[in-house]
């Protein structure tokens, strides 16, 4: 099943997270708003600009610029 | 006997914490600040079966880690000042996230009650929850609320205070993994034996070592065993060891929730049906415009009657006081100078208090995120946060509120740019000075001339955010990590709270400054200059050369003859700090004009100053100080008078830079001159 | 997913979308001093902003439908929304023209040769049509602190 970075994915799409390559800083905090390993997420929709794009991650929407979603590595699922 | 205990009030950002702190303390509240920083410090009190509670809201946070001044403020006080008891406002639609925060204040080895808050909204999405079980599980009371209507609220009271009065819970909600409790547990040991450590609970603070925890690594530099403890914390792969605890905490989570809850996944809920309209790739901008238009309008047009009455209202109070006193100075104090001060703090309220309302209601109801996912883009480019964008569009109306709006950023960086730029949208008071002197100098290009100073502001505006960022306020953009919660109806109650906490911060901070402004420059328009043999606070004497504003309308004459401005117009624009329109009325009485504006206009035209000089000091108007009552609420909201200050010499330094390129290069190529 | 019947909706959504959008562009017209000669009659002023606040309240009726017969069934939301977007323009309108109408009295000076039908805007009247809408599906919009917008089952 081949990698990428969140920031990648259509939307309408669900991924599973394999790792998170960013900061130490930047990635606890992704972490604390329960992007951990092994969690889905549901790309919804990018915003009308491109970006930042939403999510769905354990029953709630979340946001995130690009620049964030690509210090997430991402393997999809169907 | 009444007994005393304090409860903090922790949670999620968007559930319900501050209906379950209005619940509780109702209108028994007052806003303070939290020690040393600009964050609103919340407290109420209440009173409920002889137990006397001081109720602290803590700011909303995901997790208590370092990373955001929110959670460092809300871990300081729960390690501090060790509050009694925590009660935590869970959202029920919710319920995995919220619980991640339940572990971390268990760790901590607070006191804690959960408020399970929207229930009902949980069953409307179709989820099942057993409260009871949770509790069994937690080992806390969990209390179900709708806190909106009142419910529960009496419960999770008698809990509270069933809890206070219990021993002190152990603190060891969840467990690791045998090599992570191993490690644990050599720390605690080398912890129990350093004095230094015992304000903090041993699990919590060996826990947080090991997750790299920057702000508890430097506490532990500071002790003598820290050599002991860089030992063990050498073993740690420590890439991957935070990944590690919070994979295993949610792991824990998870693991309750199957057996305590169904949760519905299946629907489109109305959150998403709602979104997928309003972030619609072809409508969400242009949806947001429009209800950008709407508050506008209903912001500036339905303020004017009430912006009027007081008006009225003061103009005739000061009349009327005017006649009452015999003493020509007093009177004029009295009426020009304290009441027309107290008028002009008074006369935004109006704004303040709409503007602040319609805040509210997009805050509460959950459009506010969308507003800022839709336009993170454009504000992202001058490295700014989505949400700068609403209040440097109201700025158009007025920059009082405007700046006041900031409240809504999270990032202390940004907002304080954002406060900074936003003097430079050109606001309403502004546009009287720009109808008179385009109408007097460009006739019917008035209009584009005026459009091309609205523009010039927002040009000046991005530019010097773009500037700051790279500069004084240098850093790397905070991360842009923002949920976009569940929509919801915001109650009349809640929005009326919000609006007349922040107008009573208006009234109590920012007036006193404005109030003192507008006293100093009448007294500055009242005193004669020595030796001119004036009478203090006659009417001869009131803003003419004869002044001490006269006087420095001269001496300051020559650092705006480069501008092609003379006294006059140095002096109108002393003026112009009370209150930017008041440049017209002060140019209309010093050129003789009386307050004819007509008149005035036809003065002007007629060459008293250059058509250069004219958009010269347009252009000045726009840029320079800003009123006293934007300067009380830039130092009322940054807290600082370094960085008012800052916005004061930077504004007025480019105020100058342009009006004199223009004029110097202006008057060398002829250029209307 | 299956098709569900929702013509109702769809023709709510055209109508709307329909009269939102001609009467927005009317507004827009009278904005640039193009007379069209019905505008008077129908209380539409110049008003270049508030015209384009109706043309995009149209077309978010006029995206729905054409979702709607596309088969999206997720297109309803743009009704929904739709009918909102246009109460709250409605409840803008009124307060602007009472706020209006306050200011008359106050400073009658200003308001020399005004009436209070100068602000009757037709975002009052067509917001008539999204009111029977929301009454007539009331049990759908459930906004009991949270807005949840039941699905058609």
């Amino acid at each position: 099943m081949p990698e990428k970075t969140l920031d990648l994915i259509e939307p309408e799409t669900s991924v599973k997270i394999l790792k998170l390559t960013g900061q130490r800083s930047l990635r606890k905090r992704i972490l604390d708003m329960g992007l951990t390993p092994g969690t889905k997420v549901e790309v919804m929709r990018r915003a009308p600009l491109g970006d930042p794009v939403e999510f769905k991650i354990k029953g709630y929407n979340l946001s995130l610029r690009k620049k964030e979603a690509q210090t997430v590595l991402v393997e999809t699922v169907e | 006997m009444t007994k005393k205990i304090t409860v903090a009030l922790a949670g999620n950002p968007n559930v319900g914490k501050t209906s379950v702190f209005n619940a509780i303390t109702g209108s028994r509240q007052h806003v303070g600040n939290w020690p040393g920083v600009t964050v609103e410090r919340k407290m109420g009190k209440r009173v409920y079966k002889n137990t006397e509670m001081e109720i602290v809201d803590l700011p909303g946070t995901y997790s208590l880690t370092t990373y955001s001044l929110d959670e460092i403020i809300a871990r300081d006080f729960l390690i501090e000042e060790k509050p009694d008891i925590v009660v935590q406002v869970i959202d029920a639609t919710n319920l995995e996230r919220n619980l991640y925060l339940s572990t971390q204040l268990m760790e901590l080895g607070v006191k804690l009650v959960i408020a399970l808050n929207m229930k009902d909204l949980a069953l409307a999405k179709g989820n099942r929850i057993d409260e009871e079980k949770i509790q069994e599980f937690l080992d806390v009371p969990v209390i179900p609320t709708i806190a909106s209507k009142g419910t529960g609220i009496e419960r999770l009271l008698d809990a509270v205070i069933e809890e206070a009065s219990k021993a002190r819970k152990n603190d060891d909600p969840l467990s690791y993994d045998e090599a992570t409790e191993g490690m644990v547990h050599e720390l605690e040991v080398i912890l129990k034996s350093d004095q230094y450590f015992a304000h903090y609970p041993s699990r919590w603070f060996s826990i947080k070592l090991l997750e790299g925890d920057e702000n508890i690594i430097k506490k532990a530099q500071e002790s003598k065993k820290y050599t002991q403890i860089r030992e063990i914390l050498r073993k740690t792969d420590e890439d991957n060891f935070e990944t590690k605890i919070a994979d295993q905490r949610y792991s824990t989570i998870q693991a309750m929730l199957r057996q305590v809850c169904d949760i519905n996944t299946s629907q489109l809920s109305g959150s998403d049906m709602v979104d997928r309209v309003v972030t619609n790739k072809l409508l969400g901008i242009p949806i947001f415009l429009a209800l950008m238009w709407a508050a506008f309008e209903l912001t500036f047009t339905f303020a004017t009657p009430f912006m009027n009455m007081i008006d009225i209202f003061f103009g005739w109070l000061a009349g009327a006081t005017a006649e009452v006193i015999s003493t020509e100075w007093l009177a004029s104090l009295v009426g020009d100078g304290i009441i027309a001060g107290i008028g002009s703090v008074l006369i935004f309220l109006p704004n303040i208090l709409l503007l602040f309302f319609m805040l509210s209601l997009m805050e509460d109801s959950g459009y506010m995120a969308r507003a800022a996912f839709i336009m993170d883009r454009v504000m992202g480019r001058i490295g700014l946060h989505g949400k700068s964008f609403i209040p440097l569009i109201m700025g158009f109306g007025c920059n009082v509120p405007a700046i006041m709006a900031t409240r809504t950023i999270e990032d202390p960086r940004d907002r304080l740019i954002t406060i900074l730029v936003a003097p430079f949208i050109s606001c309403g008071a502004r546009l009287p000075v720009y109808v008179l002197l385009a109408g007097a100098f460009f006739g019917r290009d008035a209009g584009i001339v005026i459009f091309g100073l609205y523009a010039l502001g927002i040009l000046v505006a991005v530019l010097s955010a773009k500037l700051m960022r790279t500069t004084v306020l240098r850093g790397e953009d905070a991360p842009f990590i923002m949920e976009l919660p569940d929509y919801r109806l915001p109650t009349l109650k809640g929005s009326f709270i919000h609006m007349w906490e922040r107008a009573k911060i208006y009234l109590k901070k920012a007036g006193g400054i404005i109030l003192i402004g507008v006293v100093g420059v009448w007294l500055l328009a009242s005193i004669p200059a020595p030796g001119s043999g004036g009478v203090f606070g006659s009417e001869e004497i009131y803003g003419s050369t004869d002044s001490l504003v006269g006087v420095i309308g001269h001496l300051i004459e020559p650092l705006v003859a480069p501008l092609g401005f003379d006294w006059r117009i140095a002096v109108a624009l002393v003026f112009g700090i009370v209150a930017k329109e008041i440049v017209v009325g002060s140019m209309g009485v010093l050129y003789g004009a009386g307050e004819d504006e007509q008149n005035l206009s036809n003065i002007l035209a007629a060459g008293a100053m250059t058509p250069l000089a004219g958009l010269g000091l347009m252009v000045f108007t726009l840029l320079y100080v800003p009123c006293f009552a934007c300067i009380g609420v830039i130092k009322r909201e940054t807290g600082s008078w370094k960085w008012t200050l800052f916005q004061l010499v930077y504004g007025t330094g480019l105020a100058w830079v342009f009006a004199f390129t223009l004029y110097q290069i202006g008057s060398r190529i002829g250029f209307l001159t | 997913m299956e098709q569900i019947n929702q013509n109702k909706e769809l023709l709510f959504a055209l109508l709307a979308g329909v009269l939102y959008s001609i009467f927005g562009v009317l507004h827009i017209a009278e904005g640039l001093s193009i007379n069209t000669g019905i505008a008077e009659f129908l209380f539409i002023s110049g008003d270049i902003l508030g015209g384009a606040c109706l043309v995009i309240i149209g077309t978010v009726f006029l995206y729905g439908s054409r979702e709607m017969t596309k088969g999206v069934n997720a297109g309803v939301s743009f009704v929904y929304v739709g009918i909102l977007l246009s109460l709250v323009f409605m409840a803008v309108y009124i307060l602007t023209m009472g706020g209006n109408l306050l200011d008359s009295i106050i400073v009658p000076d200003d308001y020399e040769g005004w009436s209070v039908m100068e602000n009757f805007r037709p975002g009052i009247y067509l917001g008539i049509l999204p009111l029977m809408g929301i009454l007539y599906w009331k049990n759908r919009f459930s906004l009991n602190e949270i807005l949840v917008v039941r699905e058609v089952a």
